[in-house]
């Protein structure tokens, strides 16, 4: 008996999230956008995969309501992306099921499961117990890639058009970098007075072997820097072990994004800035004096 | 057109975080706030009310209680959501909906769209919350009440009885189209709102609301899934001020402590 349903828009998505469906019972597959194109891949794994052409919300949640109903799975399990919170908050809401989502931890249980969650802009963990079926949505890299071995069936699923129409799709700039991988990051905030002056913020990251973040004004406002920049609840949550914020004031949703660091600097000039209160070392100067002292005796110290 | 129904969340705030003893959060000495996304989706309801005419109707519900200790909180996030742009709120604060969760949340506002504001056009949610951060009000609302949702949303335009919304996925934009009614959420990239003036303040104080409970409403909700704990993140920060007379005495005890720390590989 099927007892979980996976639903990913990429491979890696998919990987993961069957490891953490396993932990339930047997899982089958939706698998959308990129996804579908590794069907082969993902029924490599033992597991039954339905394709889904396109990566339509509408059809997501379409495709997703067809295999609940026909399949009844305790949980429907997937990464937190923003097509599954969009096409899966309707399934929810459609039948009144239980829903969670950045889950970093799941305990399943015979008529309902367990799970953990960040709470309050991640300064806390909600620990809940939702009744089946339940919708969980994880976190990337919580769980290991799946890796067992067998052939299973692919399937596609057809479900109509959408209700809504695309009338066109946007390609983002994006620069390419990785700051999930990161083991250093300077991060730049709104105490940069113009585009410019990051070069500074640049210079400091040349050094120490750092990528470059932002914060939400500077990459989704000012567009200084490409989006994929961009640190907090609504861009990327990054882990490294040395976190440097640079003119950054420290607003819940850019800190949800950086809580996970192992240190954290903070370089600002207003001593009652609220990310002093979160980080390890601070320092109360003005960054454009600043900066330049620390590059010049990073410098010093490599010479060395 | 109808009116435009805005989603308005008195939500704990974060930065005012409390704990108990025995390092669990004190959910009941948390003050709420209005929330932050919250005055992007008001502020892009003020835009379109331009174009599509009608009212904008704030809808509030206390997810927190114990509503008696929630009052004046309650009141203060109304008094904003008016003096924000809503020209009217229905406000809901009731002890059997407490602790609130997504279910009850989706069924008490669909319900209360659909029995006070029938004729909406137009029913916006911020993108997520700052306290729950789940982001999945708006797509269960859209489903109860069988209208398109549109998520994400970076740019909304009212044309007719249609809507073209800019949806901000991770690396593209979809230009989507929907007729009205919709449900949209927002993001806080939309738009940059304005504070409220000494005026718009005054005058939200005389704009008209309404208070409604769940029996006003007819709901009783089945729970489906109950907190078992909420506890504070342990990761304590040192906090450590470094101190100097020069701002190179400065950047070397910060070197110094960093290398101590392992995290430089200088």
């Amino acid at each position: 008996m099927v007892s979980s349903l996976v639903v990913g828009g990429t491979l890696g998505e998919i990987l993961e999230s069957l490891t953490a469906a396993s932990l339930v019972g047997e899982p089958i597959v939706l698998a959308y956008g990129q996804a579908a194109a590794k069907a082969e891949e993902i029924a490599s794994r033992g597991v039954k995969v339905f394709r889904l052409n396109g990566e339509h919300p509408d059809l997501i949640f379409k495709a997703a309501k067809k295999l609940f109903e026909e399949l009844k799975p305790k949980v429907i399990i997937g990464h937190s992306t923003k097509n599954n919170r969009d096409a899966l908050s309707r399934l929810a809401g459609l039948y009144d099921l239980a829903m969670a989502t950045d889950v970093v931890k799941i305990e399943p249980g015979d008529d309902h499961i367990i799970y953990e969650r960040g709470f309050l802009s991640e300064r806390a963990i909600a620990r809940e117990k939702a009744s089946y079926p339940a919708i969980v949505l994880i976190n990337q890299k919580v769980f290991e890639p799946y890796s067992a071995q067998g052939q299973g069936e692919i399937v596609d699923i057809d479900v109509g058009t959408p209700d809504v129409q695309i009338v066109e799709i946007k390609k983002k700039q994006l620069s390419g970098i990785n700051l999930e991988e990161a083991e250093i990051i300077v991060g730049v905030g709104r105490g940069f007075k113009k585009k410019e002056d990051l070069k500074l913020a640049f210079e400091l990251a040349e050094l120490l072997g750092a990528q470059v973040g932002a914060s939400r004004p500077i990459a989704a406002d000012y567009k200084w820097l490409p989006e994929d920049a961009w640190i907090g609840i609504s861009g990327k949550r990054v882990a490294p072990k040395l976190y440097i914020a640079i003119g950054i004031s420290g607003a819940p949703q850019h800190m949800a994004g950086v809580n996970n660091s192992k240190i954290i600097v903070a370089i600002n000039k207003d001593k009652s800035a609220p990310i002093f209160k979160q980080a390890d070392y601070g320092v109360v100067a003005d960054l454009y004096q600043f900066v330049p002292v620390l590059i010049k005796k990073l410098k010093e110290r490599k010479e060395k | 057109m109808g009116d435009i129904v805005v989603l308005v969340k008195p939500a704990l705030n974060p930065d005012m975080l409390r704990s108990k003893p025995d390092g669990t959060v004190d959910i009941v000495g948390i003050p709420l706030k209005f929330d932050d996304i919250d005055a992007n989706a008001i502020e892009a309801a003020k835009e379109l009310k331009k174009n599509l005419g009608g009212k904008i109707i704030a809808v509030l519900l206390l997810p927190w209680g114990p509503t008696a200790k929630r009052s004046k909180d309650l009141r203060m996030v109304t008094q904003e959501a008016l003096a924000r742009g809503a020209d009217e709120a229905i406000v809901i604060a009731d002890d059997t909906l407490l602790p609130g969760d997504q279910v009850i949340t989706a069924n008490v506002i669909a319900e209360t769209i659909k029995k006070h504001v029938p004729n909406a056009s137009l029913i916006l949610v911020a993108e997520a919350s700052i306290d729950q951060t789940t982001g999945q009000i708006g797509g269960r609302i859209a489903a109860k009440l069988g209208y398109p949702y549109i998520s994400y949303a970076r740019s909304i335009k009212a044309e007719g009885d249609k809507i073209v919304v800019e949806r901000d996925v991770e690396d593209r934009i979809e230009i989507m189209e929907a007729r009205l009614p919709a449900v949209v959420s927002v993001t806080q990239e939309i738009n940059e709102p304005r504070p409220p003036t000494l005026l718009q303040i005054r005058r939200a104080g005389k704009k008209p609301q309404h208070k409604l409970s769940a029996s006003d409403l007819g709901i009783t909700v089945e729970r489906k899934k109950e907190p078992l704990e909420y506890r504070i993140l342990t990761v304590s920060r040192k906090q450590i001020i470094i101190e100097g007379d020069t701002l190179e005495e400065i950047a070397e005890k910060l070197i110094e402590a960093l290398e101590k720390e392992g995290v430089l590989s200088i």
